[in-house]
């Protein structure tokens, strides 16, 4: 199915290589674009992609390399050993159960995501529907609530006995209680829910950046709405779909919250529950964290490789070439109003009742489920607390340069990187599109004593600055910013950049005016990803930050720690109106660059 | 290009804005001076006790009245007891807080590079014998230690403060009467389904076990309680969340936690407890210490000093009033009211905490062979 006019040129020729050239021989053209970058080193174009190059290279190896050190040396220090690995997985550690139980988890979730964000985003981005504002905090607060207050309000909520929805809906309504949330399906839901908006903020870039003229296309010759769904849509929006779900798969892998909480409290163990038990441990077996970190390095890399090869018929997907288009809603006519309704539905499950839980809680004294006694009881006493913390505002200001500075460090050492994957034919492109997505295996432990490690050890004023969480923040971000970037870039064709070539614009000039604009939209999304998430990291940042340049999920584990769940309660509220605001101001001075807003409906 | 321009001073922006944050911060480390160190910990070690203070005190000016601690805990704690210190001796504390395997492992990293970054470390036993072997800490002879307990001292470090574990209860859902009144009852059918184990209690599963098998119990007994406790409990993760859901009446019964999260649940206004209607909990109570240490190649070794000496004499009182449970017999305490302490075993657990984590984790996960 070609969908996109060929290019006028071969595709290997770029911006990079001049005018128009016959492809030059195999073998010879392998990491011949880069070659010839590297052999002008001093050109802006050299610098800035070898550069990117350079720093996402050394940014993923760095704690890789310690991670791989400790997991295959042998007890006496010389020489290659797998005793970590029977460590690990041997013995009764039921780590092939526990492994079943994590992909279950996995898949579940990162589909449900997908199923979500995809809908959303086309419901968003695509039709005339209603209430279109509410998708901007949709996408936005499941991100800003940390994990543990996301799945305790579900706790508060979907408790099988004393659960709010069981106890004030379904039991007066039909007598009964159906909803469990300490199910492998509640453990899906709840972070299904928590991960839509990763699949949302891509998929909405990458409609955004689709031409609709091929569905009218496929419309006017016939094909039911259905079918253009299925046959131009969906497939146009592979490479954003297979990114996001690659994303999500790999994070709920590897996240112990929603497990830990939910997931415990009928024995379902998963992976994550190894690597847990393992890093709390004293002496830490690092060769076993290390082992676990492996295993899902493995799966994790057979998902990039599964990815690329899914794509690795790239121009079908090219969308944004020279033709103008300006993408129109579909009118929904009289699905409106249920598609309205659903809208509403979505808002109401996924924001207003996890974040009334986190209201609600943060204006007791201590958790109780509502009842006149308690509403009685109601004070802002937690809000006093949050705001006479000593710390709360250097926190607050050293989250934001830190958060900032990551987003924007990432979004643009990625935006030239995922140039090189997807445009250059340079050897080892793979092998670097790989090692870009290992820190997301690495646990943050490992990652914090990986810094300091190397940092301790350099003359360099990085430890014990805030830099050092820059450096670990980018690292771990780095990921994301990959998959949003690249899903961008897949959906440029290089038409684009041939032109501008043609009428003499620079490499930078190209990249500049015509490359970064058009992927602004991905890039302004996984910017923003990178900025929400960035407030909540903690197992790094524990191990790095240094006193007096504290950030705020530093201040969140401490008030979880002293068993403060009412306080953690109004500053998770304080901070999802915080980035919330912050976010909106984004996405305006995103508008101001041209960015096209939806919400203006 | 307006738009061009902006984007560019934005960036210009953004870049000064990161390097100005990050550029001006303090760092914690400069290069080693370990022998300088230690030198300053044997001139006050060398002094008769009545003259330590005052020279630790004089050296601890020369040191420019700082001091950097290291400590698991929060703010709400740590804040106000540097506060104390720092008006009595004038000495600025910065603090650098985190959970205890973390407070070792920063300690660890920096050691092991030569550029210690603390100069007194205060966490959980565990942590401190772990640098206690590793020889990262320095003896400490003052006044102050002859006040502890002979239990509380160690080689060199000292307990500073008490964690106390105790099973806590929702007394909405317990009724009076129906509480536990020892660790067996905790497998008494009539808890099925109502009781929660913490996932990474396995220094309270040392304790428990240790002393059932010390006071008559034999090894297929005490099985035989933990597969009964094991078969009425639900498994959770993190002391604090478990208090919120036994508060909020979600969960009836923990088998341990620690009583002073009850305790601040119970002042809130929570209904939960850990002690009987009369008051006095017959259930043998485990005080974990916590430690205080001062760090080999500190840079404020003198400052160290005064902390360490303080934290057991006057801060005491400090943690006191914090509502914590000090080390030492301090006026006005009631943290122990009502409970019954019996030893904590330290050297098992600095011993073979591993393998009792490892025989935790299966007990939970109902994967333990039954022990011959």
């Amino acid at each position: 199915m070609t969908v996109v006019p060929a290019p006028t040129t071969s595709r290997d020729d770029g911006p990079g290589s001049g005018h128009g050239v016959a492809p030059p021989p195999r073998g010879a053209a392998a990491g011949a674009r880069l070659l010839r970058l590297l052999r002008r080193p001093l050109s802006l174009q050299g610098l800035l992609v070898g550069g990117a190059v350079v720093v996402v290279g050394y940014l993923a190896v760095v704690p890789l390399g310690y991670l791989i050190h400790d997991t295959f040396l042998s007890a006496d220090g010389r020489g290659v050993s797998f005793a970590a690995f029977s460590r690990a997985y041997g013995g009764n550690s039921q780590s092939g159960e526990m492994l079943l139980n994590s992909l279950w988890f996995a898949l579940g979730s990162a589909a449900l995501a997908l199923v979500l964000g995809t809908s959303l985003a086309y419901i968003q981005v695509r039709t005339d529907t209603p209430f279109k504002g509410l998708f901007f905090a949709a996408s936005l607060v499941p991100l800003i609530v940390p994990g543990i207050l996301y799945a305790t309000s579900w706790i508060f909520l979907g408790d099988p006995s004393s659960g709010i929805l069981n106890s004030l809906v379904f039991k007066p309504l039909f007598g009964s209680s159906p909803v469990n949330i300490y199910s492998v399906w509640g453990m899906i839901w709840v972070q299904g829910l928590h991960l839509a908006p990763v699949a949302f903020l891509l998929m909405v870039a990458a409609f955004r950046a689709m031409d609709p003229s091929l569905e009218e296309s496929a419309a006017m010759s016939g094909a039911s709405r259905l079918t253009v769904l299925r046959r131009v849509t969906v497939p146009l929006l592979r490479p954003a779909m297979i990114s996001g779900a690659l994303l999500m798969f790999v994070q709920s892998l590897e996240s112990f919250e929603v497990p830990g909480l939910l997931g415990l409290q009928n024995g379902i163990y998963v992976f994550t529950s190894r690597i847990y038990f393992v890093l709390r441990a004293y002496p830490i077996d690092y060769g076993a964290a290390g082992a676990y970190a492996i295993g899902l390095l493995l799966i994790a890399a057979a998902g990039v490789l599964f990815s690329s090869w899914l794509q690795r018929s790239s121009r079908n997907f090219q969308t944004v070439t020279g033709k103008a288009f300006r993408p129109r809603p579909v009118e929904l006519g009289r699905a409106r109003p249920f598609v309205g309704a659903g809208v509403i539905l979505y808002f109401l499950i996924t924001v207003v009742l996890p974040v009334a839980v986190l209201v609600y809680a943060s204006l007791l004294k201590y958790y109780a489920a509502p009842s006149s006694k308690t509403l009685s009881q109601m004070t802002f006493a937690n809000y006093r607390t949050v705001w006479h913390q000593p710390l709360a505002f250097t926190a607050l200001k050293n989250s934001l340069i830190v958060g900032i500075g990551a987003a924007t460090a990432v979004m643009v050492l990625t935006s030239i990187v995922s140039w090189v994957v997807l445009r250059t034919r340079a050897r080892g492109r793979r092998l670097l599109d790989l090692l870009a997505f290992t820190p997301i295996v690495i646990p943050g432990l490992v990652l914090g004593l990986a810094l300091s490690f190397v940092y301790l050890r350099t003359p360099l004023p990085i430890y014990g600055t805030l830099l050092i969480l820059l450096i670990s923040y980018c690292t771990r971000y780095l990921p994301y910013g990959m998959r949003y970037a690249s899903s961008a870039m897949a959906q440029m064709s290089p038409e684009l950049e041939e032109s501008a070539a043609v009428n003499g614009a620079s490499w930078f000039q190209t990249f500049r005016r015509v490359l970064l604009p058009l992927m602004s939209g991905g890039i302004l999304a996984g910017w923003v990803y990178i900025l929400v998430v960035s407030f909540r990291e903690l197992s790094s940042t524990i191990l790095l930050y240094s006193p007096g340049k504290e950030v705020l999920s530093v201040l969140i584990w401490e008030q979880f720690e002293n068993g403060q769940f009412t306080t953690l309660a109004a500053l998770g509220v304080c901070m999802v109106v915080l980035l919330f605001l912050l976010v909106s101001v984004a996405y305006r001075f995103g508008a101001r660059f041209g960015l096209q807003n939806d919400s203006a409906n | 290009m307006r738009t061009r321009n902006t984007t560019l001073a934005l960036a210009g922006l953004l870049v000064t804005a990161v390097t100005a944050g990050c550029g001006g911060a303090v760092t914690t480390a400069s290069s080693g001076s370990n022998g300088k160190a230690d030198g300053v910990y044997q001139q006050i070690a060398d002094l008769p006790k009545d003259q330590q203070r005052a020279k630790a005190e004089e050296l601890a000016k020369k040191e420019g009245r700082t001091l950097s601690l290291y400590t698991s805990m929060t703010a709400d704690i740590a804040t106000p007891v540097a506060q104390a210190f720092e008006k009595k001796y004038g000495i600025h504390v910065s603090v650098f807080r985190g959970n205890s395997e973390t407070v070792l492992q920063r300690a660890l990293q920096e050691e092991q590079a030569g550029k210690a970054g603390a100069d007194a470390v205060e966490t959980n036993f565990l942590e401190m014998t772990a640098l206690s072997d590793n020889h990262y800490l320095v003896p400490f002879n003052g006044s102050a230690v002859d006040e502890v307990e002979p239990a509380a001292k160690f080689q060199d470090w000292t307990a500073s403060r008490l964690n106390v574990f105790q099973p806590a209860w929702n007394t909405d859902l317990i009724k009076a009467g129906d509480e536990p009144h020892s660790w067996e009852d905790l497998a008494l059918p009539k808890y099925k389904g109502k009781l929660t184990l913490e996932v990474s209690d396995s220094d309270w599963f040392e304790n428990v076990t240790k002393y059932w098998l010390s006071h008559g119990k034999s090894q297929s007994e005490v099985d035989q309680l933990w597969k009964g406790i094991v078969a009425n409990a639900k498994v959770a993760k993190g002391h604090t969340t478990m208090m919120q859901f036994l508060t909020a009446g979600q969960t009836p019964m923990e088998a341990m936690n620690y009583t002073y999260i009850t305790d601040r649940a119970a002042q809130q206004g929570a209904p939960v407890t850990h002690l009987p209607p009369d008051g006095v909990s017959k259930i043998p109570a485990f005080p974990r210490p916590n430690g205080v240490g001062m760090i080999k190649g500190a840079q404020h070794p003198a400052a160290a000093w005064l902390f360490y000496d303080w934290l057991l004499t006057d801060g005491q009182q400090e943690l006191v009033k914090l509502g914590l449970t000090p080390s030492t017999k301090v006026p006005g305490d009631k943290s122990l009211k009502g409970i019954t302490l019996v030893p904590f075993d330290v050297a098992g657990l600095s011993k073979n905490g591993d393998a009792w984590d490892k025989k935790y984790d299966a007990l939970l996960r109902g994967v333990a062979d039954v022990e011959k």
